[in-house]
């Protein structure tokens, strides 16, 4: 596990005392609320799953994003090597940064990725930008909190993802449903 | 399940209480629903466990998503409970399908929380006692304001007792102020939060004849073409831009001297951004006009049937009409006078090339086509906060030309700063003011009445009051020095803290109380602080930018002793002797107000007038339009049914003694004098000013907001790359600010500054940096000049047309934290 937060790490920790089967994307533990990194607005609200293999770590390209369901499919993320470490990147060099692309909003999917710049959007429906390099963070737009934020490991050239901080655009609860659906990689 | 678990917002369940209200902030007003509930319960994601009736996790573009913004906990009606204030998906007008902006996306986030940031909220009077802020009785509290007030009339008279007041905050507040101040005191000096005098802020559209809220949303859809100045819809006025402007065909046109989203926006899709040079508005609109009718592509049946001949002219009462109003004929021959206006001298006078005016003139024709596109013509601030009559005049005249007023997508009007809430229960007293122009009396400019040490006694309203005015150092000199005569206060006994207060007037200074709900910049110059209720606290009425009056309810309770604003006029009015002020509620006040707002573009005297028909509150019969509410002004037909008026100048009749519009001249050269005065001077920028999508006015909800202070944990200032590295300048890095060119209240120069982190960014050109304009404790306006004297005839500040030296001071930690990322990326 690496350049996780302390308290991410204390999270996770909690998480390993009630590991589920690998291989099933299944809800291990939510967090009470908290504050985790800049522009983390209103309180990190986490959910710990399975971890979940998204992507090789030999095979990232700076600035081109992969596309990854989490926690159940349909929810989808992209994982990113930004240029630079960045204070919530993980990996060997910090610079790993993965979040939804469900836009805080009114929950359209972005696809807009902008290397130069880091930022996803602006969002199709009411043009909200996230800055990946701050968090997922608005730049400009109507959201009312950062982007969902996913929670990496890294296993040998395994970028794994382990869980959700913050809630996902439609749901009340970061928990719901999430046992029912999906599988790991 | 949701109830125990931490990580989830809570549902409301199908029980809970259900109130209407609109949004706080932007002249949008979007609608929201507020479900409350008591804390020890919530409902659940099943359709029959919610209130919503619907199955959770709820679908995209739905409208019933709860963001962990949107709920709270705080006292409703006594008991604590969880608040969930949420776009109105149902609504029948303005956010239709339940979208909503930043700033009101986390309306649950203004409410008064005990534990909460908003736990700072004022909750009882207080009393100025050696520097320290003491809470004291209401009944003191009131009895010195009335006291104090008599006093002031007593010894200097009514033009000595000020009150600077929000012109917004509700009709029921701004009606009772205006019953104490205008119709029992009856004093001139009365101004409202954003200028330093009463009076029209776009007097030169208003001389065309044209109202400023003329037009409806549904005409921002309808138009082929819209050409929107001096604010960013996106930024400013959310809803409006991505529900009634982006869906539609129209080609945008968008004059800003900023390349903002907008900008970037209108030219991705085919427009046009005209960035001007900042103070030459009135050029630009006068090239376009002078380009359409050399091209002969002016709307001529139009102008020939509705704009005035000299006859028609010669015979308007209004002096400013009858001074500068001119027929077709005489604006051609005044714009083909003009060396700026023409193709040839545009882009040196304003910075746009000529091929951008040309392209204007014609998308807002059609260019010599058979069928005239239908062109809306939006302003804003940028417009008339630059050079106030003469930029507006110059929009109305290219109205005219375009005949862009009265129809279906054919438009022109302010887009709005605030909402609006303004009724009054007198009529403004102009022949007391002392200020005029060539012997034509104008509304008092209280700022400079204020320094002059002329007031004796100003309460301040709901704002910040010295940092939303221009020269805003200077003022606040003159309020340190106006406040510091005379012997302390040293008791909380009223005869003692009266006696050293009314000493203070008799040796020339000034005693101000300060209505407010938050501690601010301008309060610590405050003897009394009055502890005010705020939005949601109380249930009252206000229109929006297309005058659609909805009822705001009241969804939670005021903190500790805190009393609504009319309250606190009723109180006050009753100690001084005045009759009138005994409301039992707001509903009494807004049927009180009904007939005094008839005539107006507000005009809601027909709805009070149907409820007491038909034996109903005025409130009550306003909530039953619910968040889609009515569009003033309201009539009633011959059924007894209420009407609605969606756009004004339907008729083709203006605002003109003879019904017809009036083409202005506005003076360009007078323009050009003053952008000289008011122009960078040696390495200084320009240094303008607005708002962002993010934040709002004074920011007191917003520095008070995790979702904002995260974005901006201070202020900014754009810089262009250029400006940037020719002072080695980085974003990130802390920059002062600094003039020694600005003009204070009376005329003279005097010094102003703030500091700001810089944000490098070509969204600004060489020469031009854009600030917060009242970012708290980096107020922009102490660089601008708070000479209204250099607009004569309205007394406004050019509030756009700050400058300043920009220099590096130091570095901050904000790069590893705030993004710096470009704000004007557009869709794909």
């Amino acid at each position: 596990m690496a350049k996780l937060t302390r308290r991410e790490f204390l999270l996770l920790g909690v998480a390993a005392g009630a590991t589920a089967a690998v291989g099933v994307v299944v809800p291990l533990a939510v967090t009470a609320r908290d504050t985790v990194g800049a522009g983390d607005q209103a309180g990190a609200l986490v959910g710990v799953f399975s971890p979940k293999r998204i992507a090789s770590l030999a095979d990232l390209e700076v600035g081109v994003p992969v596309a990854f369901d989490y926690p159940n499919s349909g929810q989808t993320n992209y994982l990113v090597k930004l240029a630079a470490p960045v204070a919530t990147g993980q990996g060997p060099n910090g610079d790993l940064v993965a979040f939804s692309r469900i836009c805080t909003h009114m929950g359209c999917v972005i696809d807009q990725f902008d290397a130069a710049t880091e930022t996803l959007g602006p969002c199709p429906c009411h043009f909200t930008t996230f800055d990946f390099a701050k968090d997922g963070g608005v730049v400009l737009g109507q959201a009312t909190q950062n982007l969902p934020r996913v929670l990496l490991n890294i296993d040998g050239d395994d970028v794994q993802a382990t869980g959700v901080m913050r809630l996902i655009y439609g749901y009340n609860n970061t928990l719901l449903d999430v046992a029912s659906v999906g599988s790991s990689a | 399940m949701t109830q125990a678990s931490p990580a989830s917002v809570p549902l409301p369940p199908p029980d809970a209480t259900r109130r209407i209200i609109c949004c706080e902030y932007c002249p949008v007003a979007c609608g929201y629903q507020v479900y409350s509930w008591p804390v020890d319960r919530a409902g659940g994601p099943a359709a029959a466990d919610n209130a919503f009736g619907v199955d959770f996790p709820v679908a995209p573009l739905s409208g019933r998503w709860i963001s962990q913004n949107m709920h709270t906990v705080t006292n409703v009606d006594g008991k604590l409970s969880h608040v969930v204030i949420i776009p109105d998906a149902d609504i029948g007008a303005v956010n239709v399908g339940g979208t909503h902006s930043v700033r009101g996306g986390a309306l649950a986030q203004k409410l008064y929380t005990p534990q909460g940031p908003t736990s700072d909220r004022y909750q009882f009077p207080m009393l100025n006692i050696r520097g320290d802020f003491v809470p004291i009785p209401w009944e003191v509290a009131t009895e010195l304001v009335a006291r104090l007030s008599q006093h002031t009339l007593d010894n200097y008279g009514e033009l000595a007792w000020g009150m600077k007041i929000y012109s917004y905050q509700f009709f029921e507040n701004t009606f009772a102020a205006s019953k104490l101040a205008l119709k029992e005191i009856g004093t001139p000096n009365f101004s409202p939060h954003h200028a330093p005098a009463e009076g029209d802020d776009t007097p030169g559209l208003s001389d065309v004849g044209i109202d400023a809220f003329s037009a409806s949303f549904e005409d921002d859809k309808a138009a082929d073409v819209l050409f929107i100045a001096g604010s960013d819809p996106y930024e400013t006025k959310t809803v409006r831009f991505t529900t009634w402007q982006a869906p539609g065909e129209a080609t945008i046109i968008y004059v800003d001297p900023r390349r903002t989203f907008t900008a970037a926006y209108a030219e991705s899709r085919g427009g046009l951004h005209l960035q001007l040079l900042p103070g030459t508005d009135t050029a630009l609109y006068s090239a376009i006009a002078r380009e359409i009718i050399a091209q002969g592509w002016e709307d001529t049946s139009f102008i020939r049937d509705h704009t005035a001949s000299r006859a028609e002219l010669d015979a308007e009462g209004k002096w400013r009409r009858k001074m500068f109003g001119g027929t077709f004929d005489e604006m051609r021959e005044y714009l083909f006078s003009q060396q700026d206006f023409s193709l040839e001298g545009v882009e040196q006078a304003t910075g746009v090339p000529a091929d951008k005016v040309r392209r204007a003139a014609e998308l807002m024709t059609g260019g010599g086509a058979a069928e005239r596109p239908k062109t809306t013509i939006l302003i804003e601030k940028g417009v008339y906060w630059s050079h106030n009559y003469e930029n507006t005049a110059a929009i109305g005249n290219l109205a005219l030309v375009t005949g862009s007023t009265g129809r279906e997508g054919r438009a022109v009007s302010r887009m709005g700063g605030h909402q609006r809430g303004g009724v009054k229960a007198a009529g403004y007293p102009l022949d007391k003011s002392p200020h005029e122009f060539e012997g034509h009396k104008l509304e008092m400019d209280t700022e400079r009445w204020f320094a002059e040490g002329n007031t004796r006694f100003r309460w301040i309203v709901g704002q910040n009051w010295i940092g939303a005015m221009g020269a805003s150092h200077a003022l606040a000199d003159a309020a340190a020095r106006l406040t510091s005569m005379g012997p302390p206060v040293v008791s909380p006994d009223p005869d003692r803290a009266f006696d050293a207060l009314a000493r203070r007037m008799d040796e020339g200074g000034t005693v101000i109380v300060h209505q407010e709900i938050y501690p601010n910049d301008s309060v610590q110059y405050a003897d009394i602080i009055l502890a005010a209720g705020a939005w949601g606290e109380d249930t009252y009425a206000r229109a929006n930018a297309e005058r659609r009056i909805r009822l705001y309810e009241k969804i939670a309770d005021p903190p500790g002793q805190a009393m609504s604003d009319w309250k606190i006029f009723a109180a006050v009015g009753r100690a001084m002797g005045f009759s009138g002020f005994d409301w039992a509620d707001t509903n009494e006040i807004f049927e009180e107000s009904g007939p005094r707002s008839a005539g107006s573009r507000k005009d809601y005297a027909a709805l009070v007038e149907k409820a007491q028909t038909d034996g109903i509150r005025g409130h009550d019969l306003l909530k039953s339009f619910g968040n889609t509410g009515i569009q003033a002004p309201i009539g009633i037909d011959a059924s007894g049914n209420l009407t609605e008026t969606p756009r004004l100048h339907a008729d083709l009749k203006f605002k003109s003694d003879s019904g017809k519009a009036n083409f202005i001249l506005a003076d360009w050269e007078a323009v050009k004098r003053r952008n000289e005065i008011l122009g960078p001077i040696g390495d200084e920028l320009w240094v303008t000013n607005g708002r962002v999508n993010e934040l709002w006015n004074n920011l007191s909800d917003y520095v008070r907001r995790e979702i904002a202070t995260a974005r901006w944990p201070m202020n900014w200032l754009e810089i262009s790359p250029a400006d940037a590295s020719a002072r080695g300048i980085e974003s990130g890095d802390l920059v002062s600010i600094e003039s020694d060119n600005v003009l204070d209240q009376l005329g003279n120069v005097t010094s102003g500054s703030f500091t700001a982190a810089a944000y490098v960014s070509d969204i600004v050109p060489d020469g031009v940096t854009f600030t917060y304009f009242l970012y708290p404790g980096q107020p922009a306006n102490t660089v601008v000049s708070g000479d209204s004297s250099l607009q004569p005839l309205n007394l406004r500040y050019n509030f756009k047309l700050g400058k300043g030296r920009v220099r590096k001071i130091g570095t901050t930690d904000l790069a590893s934290r705030m993004s710096f990322a470009p704000r004007n990326l557009t869709p794909a």
